[in-house]
């Protein structure tokens, strides 16, 4: 056996490896590019799945935009409120104004109070059925109940029961804003997670043809903004809308809404979807099935709404 | 023979009528890793070119002077070279994020992935050892110029066939393909066929 050739492999393989590590060694200092030590710990701080639900191809390009300002602090929004916290952290800023957000549905129509008028049996998606033929349901404004949104939401935050009543999940809600996107009736809007008075419904018909399409419509009969003590509800395009920069959640106008559209948040620490939906207390029980409409209350309303359209 | 023709030919070999990926089939985790858009594939492509005649230039340099003269190139060769090539994709990394951003930014994410690449290393070797993974002993080694013109080949080759594989792969995502064939199970078919198509250069000018 030749001992030398053993030599010169090793002396051969040693001098590269010595060569190339000096030049890359010479090189590290030569053509150091000074990368701000922020990206790094911004990087840390994001949660590294490179979702790239913020419109960035990944976590890397987004902890770079937040340090070169390009971005807000709060540009991940799977991470929520606790990663921004961490990156306003680093970045030295207050996260300040942005309260976590939490996704409503402004629909309340199950399947047992709203009619449909055909069935619907084509590509299985609301946006499909939307452009389609509107979906089967009688209300023109409702939710479709074709689980978009549920899909979409990468924490499965949505679900839908045999009757078609949506729930979200505030637990698991990270308020990426995702369903609000793919609703094609616009029914799902993020709201400040602290928020506790919700309208329910989006109905844009008003009085006896509101309730003709769904038995829990918004009628717009206005009642809700004129018991408002901070103005902070108004009737638009015939329902009720909250602005939340005013309302204290008294809850006044949950009180008085004749069809039940406008109801009350209650956060229950054991609940497994982290609360329900509550009539204020004290409310009179109506005698509708599973809400509870007072049926004379609102045979009023109606009228009056019908009245008020025909002085119109 | 001329000269530009012997080398034109030398190229052509190496692109087309053996080409790196559908006739030696060296190479096809980035074949089919990278191919899903035509934008990665591009990256990838420029990637691959600039780097594989940079490490076949230095790898033939480094076995015509130390290697061979020492004798231990025959066994050697495959850990020199990745040496070789692991640190020259480095040293290239550094230069080009200091000297060139925006070709950093184009190229960056494909430059580790090359380190690695078994396309780098066949080019390498077969430029100082000719006809090595086609088992056909060849006595005769390229010269530097003739060893940069067929790296070039090679990945002129490796870059044309995975530029046309995306833009078909991106077709074939809209195509109504069946169920069970969607995504990968139909490029595989698609590459088959493609690699069959390949074949019919073979014998071109008597290569």
């Amino acid at each position: 056996m030749d001992w030398s050739l053993i030599w010169k492999a090793a002396i051969a393989l040693a001098g590269f490896g010595a060569l190339l590590g000096a030049i890359l060694a010479i090189a590290s200092r030569r053509f150091h590019v000074d990368v701000d030590a922020r990206v790094e710990e911004v990087l840390e701080a994001l949660p590294g799945s490179n979702c790239g639900a913020c419109g960035l191809p990944g976590c890397e390009p987004a902890a770079e935009a937040v340090v070169k300002g390009e971005a807000p602090i709060t540009i991940c929004r799977a991470g929520g409120p606790d990663v921004a916290d961490r990156v306003a952290k680093i970045m030295g800023v207050e996260v300040g104004s942005t309260v976590p957000l939490k996704a409503h549905i402004h629909c309340r129509g199950g399947a047992s109070v709203s009619p449909i008028r055909a069935v619907y049996q084509g590509v299985n998606s609301c946006r499909a059925a939307e452009i389609a033929v509107g979906g089967g349901k009688a209300c023109p404004f409702g939710c479709l109940c074709l689980e978009d949104c549920a899909k979409v939401c990468p924490v499965s935050a949505i679900t839908f029961d045999e009757d078609c009543i949506r729930r979200v999940n505030v637990k698991k809600c990270t308020g990426c804003g995702l369903c609000s996107d793919v609703c094609p009736r616009d029914l799902i809007e993020m709201v400040p997670a602290d928020a506790t008075v919700f309208v329910r419904c989006k109905s844009q018909y008003t009085g006896k043809k509101a309730l003709s399409v769904c038995k829990v419509a918004c009628i717009g009969c206005k009642k809700c903004e004129k018991t408002c003590p901070e103005d902070a509800i108004h009737v638009e395009n015939g329902f009720a809308v909250i602005d939340y920069d005013r309302c204290t959640d008294c809850g006044d106008c949950a009180m008085v809404c004749p069809t039940d559209s406008i109801q009350l948040w209650a956060a229950r620490v054991g609940h497994p979807e982290g609360g329900e939906f509550i009539l204020p207390e004290g409310k009179k029980k109506g005698k509708g099935p599973d809400y509870a409409v007072d049926t004379d209350e609102l045979e009023m309303a109606v009228a009056e709404v019908s009245a008020e359209e025909a002085v119109e | 023979m001329n000269e530009a023709w012997r080398f034109f030919l030398l190229f052509f070999g190496a692109a087309i009528v053996a080409n790196i990926l559908l006739i030696r089939f060296i190479a096809l985790c980035p074949f089919f890793g990278v191919s899903g858009s035509l934008e990665t594939s591009l990256g990838m492509s420029i990637s691959v070119i600039f780097v594989m005649v940079m490490a076949t230039s230095v790898s033939w340099v480094a076995w015509n002077y130390v290697l061979e003269p020492l004798g231990v190139g025959e066994f050697l060769y495959i850990p020199a070279f990745i040496l070789i090539i692991a640190s020259l994709v480095q040293f290239v990394e550094m230069v080009i994020k200091k000297t060139s951003p925006p070709l950093y930014r184009a190229m960056g994410i494909y430059l580790p992935l090359i380190t690695t690449n078994c396309a780098v290393l066949a080019a390498a070797t077969e430029s100082v050892k000719p006809g090595f993974f086609t088992k056909l002993n060849i006595p005769y080694s390229y010269g530097f110029v003739e060893s940069v013109v067929y790296t070039l080949g090679v990945a002129v080759g490796f870059s044309l066939v995975l530029i046309i594989f995306a833009a078909i792969r991106e077709r074939l995502d809209m195509a109504p393909v069946p169920k069970f064939f969607r995504g990968v199970p139909i490029a595989f078919i698609t590459a088959a066929l493609f690699s069959l198509a390949f074949m019919g250069f073979a014998g071109m000018f008597g290569l």
